[in-house]
Formats: structure tokens, C-alpha cells, sequence
């Protein structure tokens, strides 16, 4: 069973189409990972699609925006009791 | 005023990645028409259609460029840099601002929104992409070419049903006759393959229904046609004005020598009978380039292969050009690459300036029977090798848009 780490990282690679070697929790998602503002919104989605048969949740706009690293993604997935 | 010249070919079509191929496939003979392989056919009435093959949007374009670009813009921003590269052009910064994009296309994105609707049925607004809108829009095609190339100057992008391709033209011979831009990268795209408008342009009776024999399913002018075959792809060419050709010693295909646009201003989806709006729009074509009709050796002809179309453009043609009609000769790209629909002026317009560039007049396959009403030359069946000194490019949409533009040979 893939950890919540991997499967974000799944994600974010897809989404972002950047190389997994890149997809560290301190990775900036701006900075590091060149995303843009739709970006974010997107990657959100997306988000909560891979994770929607674990947990009922969405992140709102106020989630979104304290989501800066990929660290912040797994900590707020943790508020929803994946971890 | 300057003259405009073609300086480079990009092709993305069902019978070819390349200007080259297309070329190849289309002197040959050679159909792109297959069963429909991107969708389940099940209890649809046309199963047929001219698909694009083997086409990788990252052979041309970043992936995450790619992703944020519907199918059709993706084919528009394939067939550019093929362009871009087939002439050898390179733009200096200052040069950027008079640069433009002309892409026309019929639909833009309309497959993201028959998908993205059902996002927001089935699971709700939350959901739904934030990339919908700029994915979906028709100015796409125009924009994101211009986004790739950095061309800052005007982007155009004209909707004009199955003339669109030709309306690209006549934009960029005006942005070049007018001084506003030295170099166009113009064309048409389209990438609509989706049950929703085949079943409507079923229900029409525009498609061919000869589900079991695709390759035979295009036959313009011929007594059998029943209707089109549906298909996706984009071309665009560089058009550059004389000054900026020379300058850098360009190889040149042709001279874009002028062009008419018309409507019809009659009916939704038929053209009127006697063809008047097409051949005012012809006439406007060999006027602007300052043409007679003796001067033209070869028509690449809308030719779509529904029973009222061809009947129509051949009135058309006879008004247009007068005795010269029986002389000269046509021919449908169509027979072989479908009907691109926004893409198909595009199509028209590249195989007419490879005409008169290789001195080669391109077939119309399965034209086997003619039909009594259409009696002009269409080179049935086999390629012709022959003096090419100028070709028209013509284009009729839904709507009553009508478009011819002509290509002559470069002379120094």
C-alpha cells in the first residue's frame, strides 16, 4: 500500500509534469515546481479526486491558500485523518 | 503595397505529420479514412472518419504546455513550428511585434466542453477544471501559436465554418499588403472527433454513411456520393512579405497573390443553387491578385462530397471563369484527407501552393462515375503532371461563408 507521501507525489507529478526526483515535502510548489495560479487550483482538484474514496473533503480557497510546499498538502490531508 | 510569399509549410493531417508526407500521400492517391479508433462506435450511424495518427504533442511543445491545450491547439502549435522550421525563420526581438498568428477554426475546443459538462453533472462546479475556459476557446489556436513562437504583433483568429482556413489567408496577405506585419504564421485547425457532432452532421445527412468501405467513403463529383467524411488535423504556413524574404534569401513556395470573401446570406447549411455566392468570391479572388481566369491552371476545390456542394461549386466555378472552367483542372483534397472542417481551407490552400510549386495536379480518388451535373475536370483517380502557373484554394461554410484565394508561381 503506497504511502499518502507517494500518492500525493503521484499526483503532483502528473499534474505539474515534473520529475518525480523533484517531489520532496520542502519542494515549493511556485518555486520549486513552476507551478502558476491555476496550477494550484488544478492540483487541488486533483487532489481531492485521488483521495476521495479515503475520505469525504475538499479543500477550500482558504486550504489553498496556506498550500505553498508539498509538505503543506500532506499536513492538511493529515487534518482529514490521512496520514 | 508588398507582395506576400510562402516561405514555409507545417502539416498535422490524417495522411501526413508533414507538409511532405501530406504531399506524398496526396499525389499517391492515398486515403486517410478509417474506422473511428478514438471512440466507441456503438449505435452510432457513421462509424468512419479521417483520424490523425501517431501524433505525440510532445514532439513539439512541453508537456505541460500540451496539457493546458485542447486537441485542436495543439495541432495549430505542431503544424506552426513545422512551419517555423521548414522556413528557417528566426525573429530578432524587434522584430517580435510585427509578427502575427492567423488560425482559424471552426469549433475551438468543443470536445473540453462536451467532457467538462459532464464533470460538472456527475460531480459538481467544484470540480470542474480551472483550465477549462482557456483550453476551450477558439482564439486558442491563434494565441498559444503565438505564445510559442513569440509573435507579439496581432493574433487572428477568424471562425468561419469550412472557410476558416482560407479567411487566415486573406488576414495575413492584409496584414502584409497593409504594412502592419512582415511575417504571418496563418492557417486553420480543427479537432472535434466526439460522438456529439458526428451524430448531428448524421442527422443532417452531410456524413457518408459507407460505413463498410471508409477508403471509398469520400467521392466528390462522383454519381455515388452521400455525404462527407469527417476529420481532424491543422496546416499553417509562414507568409512573409517580399522585403523580409529577400533579405534573408527565403526559399519561397509561392507568391499569396490575392483572395475574395463572401456570403451567401441565403440559408443555414445550403448554398445557393446557382452558386452565385461562391462565384463572387472567386471573381473578388482573381481580381485582387490581378488575374484572368486564362490564368489559372488549377482549382484544389471545396469538393466535399455531399450531393448539393459539389453540383454548386461547379455552377460556381463555370460563372467564375467562363470557358476557361472546361480548360482547367480540379481536384478535392478531400477524397483523400476528409473534411477538416476550420482545417480544411488550410488543407486547400497548401495543396493548391504545392501545386504550382511541383508542378503536379493531386487526384480526386473514388470519382469513378461522374455525376452528369458535375462535367468539368476533376482529375478522377491518377495524379497529372503539368504547368501549374496559379491555383485557387476555394472554401464554403455553414452559414453562407465563401472564400477563394490564389497562389501564383514566384517570380523574381
Amino acid at each position: 500500500m503506497a504511502t499518502v507521501f507517494e500518492r500525493v507525489k503521484e499526483v503532483v507529478v502528473k499534474q505539474l509534469k515534473v520529475s518525480p526526483d523533484e517531489v520532496t515535502p520542502t519542494a515549493n510548489l511556485v518555486d520549486d515546481l513552476r507551478a502558476d495560479s491555476l496550477d494550484i487550483v488544478d492540483l487541488t482538484i486533483a487532489i481531492e479526486e485521488a483521495f476521495s474514496e479515503d475520505a469525504e473533503f475538499e479543500i477550500r480557497d482558504e486550504d489553498a491558500e496556506n498550500i505553498h510546499t508539498v509538505q503543506d498538502i500532506l499536513d492538511f490531508l493529515a487534518t482529514q485523518g490521512l496520514e | 503595397m508588398t507582395r506576400a510569399f510562402v516561405t514555409g509549410l507545417g502539416a498535422i493531417t490524417p495522411i501526413g505529420l508533414t507538409a511532405h508526407d501530406f504531399w506524398e500521400n496526396l499525389v499517391a492517391g492515398v486515403s486517410g479514412a478509417g474506422t473511428i479508433t478514438r471512440f466507441d462506435t456503438t449505435n452510432m450511424p457513421v462509424t468512419i472518419a479521417t483520424e490523425v495518427k501517431g501524433f505525440e504533442a510532445g514532439n513539439y511543445m512541453d508537456s505541460k504546455g500540451a496539457r493546458r491545450m485542447s486537441r485542436f491547439a495543439q495541432f495549430a502549435v505542431a503544424a506552426a513550428q513545422l512551419a517555423a522550421d521548414d522556413a528557417k525563420l528566426t525573429l530578432a526581438d524587434d522584430e517580435r511585434r510585427r509578427a502575427a498568428s492567423a488560425i482559424a477554426t471552426g469549433s475551438g475546443g468543443a470536445i473540453d466542453t462536451m467532457e467538462e459538462v459532464l464533470v460538472l453533472n456527475e460531480k459538481g462546479p467544484a470540480r470542474v477544471s480551472p483550465f477549462y475556459i482557456p483550453i476551450m476557446a477558439p482564439n486558442m489556436g491563434a494565441c498559444q501559436v503565438s505564445m510559442h513562437l513569440g509573435l507579439r504583433g496581432p493574433a487572428l483568429a477568424s471562425v468561419a465554418a469550412c472557410a476558416s482556413g482560407l479567411y487566415s489567408y486573406m488576414e495575413a496577405k492584409q496584414l502584409i499588403d497593409s504594412g502592419r506585419a512582415d511575417v504571418v504564421l496563418a492557417g486553420g485547425t480543427e479537432a472535434a472527433l466526439h460522438p456529439l457532432p458526428i451524430a448531428a452532421l448524421a442527422n443532417m445527412k452531410a456524413l457518408s454513411r459507407r460505413n463498410d468501405e471508409p477508403t471509398r467513403a469520400s467521392r466528390p463529383f462522383d454519381r455515388d456520393r452521400d455525404g462527407f467524411v469527417f476529420g481532424e488535423g491543422a496546416v499553417v504556413m509562414v507568409i512573409e512579405s517580399e522585403a523580409r524574404a529577400m533579405a534573408r534569401n527565403a526559399k519561397i513556395y509561392a507568391e499569396l497573390a490575392g483572395g475574395g470573401l463572401s456570403c451567401d446570406a441565403f440559408h443555414i447549411t445550403a448554398p445557393r443553387e446557382d452558386g452565385s455566392g461562391a462565384e463572387d468570391a472567386m471573381r473578388e479572388a482573381l481580381d485582387s491578385a490581378g488575374l484572368q481566369p486564362e490564368d489559372i491552371d488549377y482549382i484544389a476545390a471545396h469538393g466535399t462530397g455531399t450531393p448539393l456542394n459539389d453540383v454548386s461549386e461547379t455552377r460556381a466555378v463555370k460563372a467564375a471563369f467562363g470557358d476557361h472552367a472546361y480548360k482547367l483542372a480540379l481536384s478535392s483534397p478531400k477524397s483523400m484527407v476528409g473534411h477538416l472542417l476550420g482545417g480544411a481551407g488550410a488543407v486547400g490552400a497548401l495543396a493548391a501552393v504545392l501545386a504550382v510549386h511541383h508542378d503536379i495536379i493531386p487526384p480526386t480518388i473514388n470519382l469513378e462515375n461522374p455525376d452528369p451535373e458535375c462535367d468539368l475536370d476533376y482529375t478522377p483517380l491518377k495524379s497529372r503532371s503539368t504547368q501549374v502557373r496559379a491555383a485557387a484554394a476555394n472554401g464554403f461554410g455553414f452559414g453562407g461563408q465563401n472564400g477563394s484565394v490564389i497562389f501564383r508561381k514566384y517570380r523574381p
